[in-house]
């Protein structure tokens, strides 16, 4: 149902410390952002994309094709910051229109070749994050973290009932289709409609029947999960802490000494 | 013969092209700011911004959840259901695989404070989950989508009611002019941090420009299938209508 979930539970990194992995792909993915330049981006993307398919075990394939996810904001967004109407033409290329030039320079090229290198790198980091470690994991940080109670909790019952969703999502419109629910563009609009009051209804009865249960067996406002602790390894922090550092000088140095 | 195969070439170059540039396009999700695509001191200056919605929610949400705690599994199964809506496919006209924002079905539904909080959540899980938007974004994605776009969208809700307009025609409006205004709000989020060569303004008005075609008929349809769901839940479904509309009353 939800590819990387599924991907994540599966991964070699999986039993590794979630402190170390979260803390890695933070940094970097702040560093990343932070510097913006095409080199930092380029390290970054290599490192992130070679250790979760390398050393996680992801497909090749599938991490390719997930990368592709955000391109069509990328693609839309870099027309927007390259592309100009403008009286006089610019340096890089020019496209007459009437009285008026589509044009681009040079700089701006570089500008959003820098800025798709730094987006898809980010993403990298996002992914590898997303690709070791399953949701559960990540909240156990996030409550170290000290997020509020209440909304590790609310996150964590979400997490459960999207299942609960999709599943009861996926059997309505199976059903539908089994009934010619989306022969024409108008049926299909309805058949949505539909889905979407009878997946409210489902949801709001799924949820009363829950917390019965859940007070049924003494629910006092705070669920209780044993997690699994896996004790961070010296050998790998210290890895970290080295490649992080060593990225954060070659950013500095790339933008205030070259 | 030469210059006949080069001509050929090109046009199946352009071809390919186009083939690339439409097989790309049709992946069209609600305006998630990918990750990574604002500069560090704009993410740190939205989430600055979203804070007070935020803690307002959160404290609505705790004084909701004190009165009444059985209502802390209804809160979590509307949130998962904005992920769930937000997360299918929904019928395009093109046939390309487009997703509607659900976070304005959400205010309606269970207004806007509820919202904020709820949509953070999504919004997190969105990004680790299905790749839409970012960490580093979140700030900026979560005052889009789930402040600007609710509140707008539950302002015209309630005027609507105020003022005796259709049903039917204040929900569809509520939608989808929300849906717009979020459109319209993230546009205005990348224009500032990005604008080579021209001025804010120009900046703006060519992000409005270019998501325009993907946006606009989304917002429509968005309005419709919310006036659908809210219309089917009030033929179905009144008494849990009127449990969700317990928590309207009670924050």
């Amino acid at each position: 149902m939800i590819t990387i979930d599924k991907l994540c539970y599966h991964s070699k990194l999986r039993y590794e410390n979630a402190g170390e992995k979260f803390a890695f792909a933070v940094i970097t993915l702040c560093i990343c952002v932070m510097s913006r330049s095409i080199a930092v981006a380029c390290i970054v993307l290599a490192v992130t994309g070679i250790l979760a398919v390398w050393k996680g075990g992801i497909p090749v394939s599938r991490y390719l094709r997930f990368l592709t996810v955000p391109l069509a904001f990328l693609f839309l967004s870099t027309i927007a910051i390259m592309f100009n109407i403008k009286k006089v033409p610019l340096d890089l290329f020019a496209i007459p229109v009437g009285n008026w030039y589509i044009t681009a320079s040079t700089d701006s090229f570089f500008y959003a070749l820098q800025l798709i290198l730094t987006a898809l790198a980010a993403v990298s980091c996002l992914y590898f994050l997303s690709f070791t470690t399953p949701m559960p994991d990540i909240l156990e940080v996030l409550r170290k973290l000290h997020c509020p109670g209440l909304l590790i909790e609310l996150m964590l019952l979400i997490y459960r009932f999207i299942f609960i969703l999709l599943d009861t999502a996926s059997a309505i419109s199976t059903s539908q289709n089994c009934r010619l629910g989306n022969k024409d563009y108008r049926t299909s609009l309805k058949s949505f409609g539909l889905l979407g009051s009878v997946l409210m209804i489902r949801a709001i009865t799924r949820s009363n029947k829950l917390y019965d249960a859940m007070e049924a067996r003494c629910y006092d406002g705070r669920i209780r999960v044993l997690s699994e602790n896996q004790p961070p390894r010296k050998k790998i922090i210290a890895a970290i802490a080295v490649f992080d550092t060593a990225l954060f000088i070659f950013a500095i140095w790339r933008k205030f000494f070259s | 013969m030469s210059k006949r195969s080069k001509l050929e070439k090109r046009i199946l170059a352009l071809a390919a092209a186009f083939a690339l540039t439409f097989g790309i396009v049709p992946n069209v999700s609600a305006m998630h700011i990918m990750e990574g695509y604002l500069p560090g001191g704009f993410c740190i200056a939205w989430g600055v911004l979203c804070l007070p919605f935020l803690i307002a929610g959160f404290l609505s949400i705790k004084k909701t959840l004190n009165e009444h705690r059985n209502l802390i599994t209804l809160l979590a199964m509307s949130g998962a259901f904005v992920f769930v809506i937000s997360s299918l496919k929904i019928p395009s006209i093109t046939g390309s695989c487009s997703h509607m924002t659900g976070t304005g079905l959400g205010a309606i539904l269970f207004g806007p404070s509820a919202v904020s909080i709820l949509g953070l959540i999504v919004l997190l899980f969105q990004a680790i989950l299905l790749g839409h938007g970012g960490l580093t974004t979140i700030g900026a994605n979560t005052f889009s989508m789930a402040i600007a776009g609710p509140f707008v969208t539950y302002g015209i809700y309630t005027l609507c009611k105020k003022v005796g307009v259709n049903k039917r025609v204040g929900i569809f409006l509520a939608a989808s002019l929300g849906d717009l205004f979020t459109y319209c709000v993230t546009a205005f989020q990348m224009a500032p941090a990005h604008h080579a060569e021209s001025t804010i303004g120009g900046a703006f008005v060519k992000f409005l420009a270019v998501f325009a075609p993907t946006q606009v008929p989304l917002a429509i349809i968005e309005g419709i299938i919310t006036v659908l769901i809210v219309m089917g839940l009030e033929t179905y479904a009144k008494p849990e209508l009127r449990a969700i509309g317990f928590i309207k009353e009670a924050k």
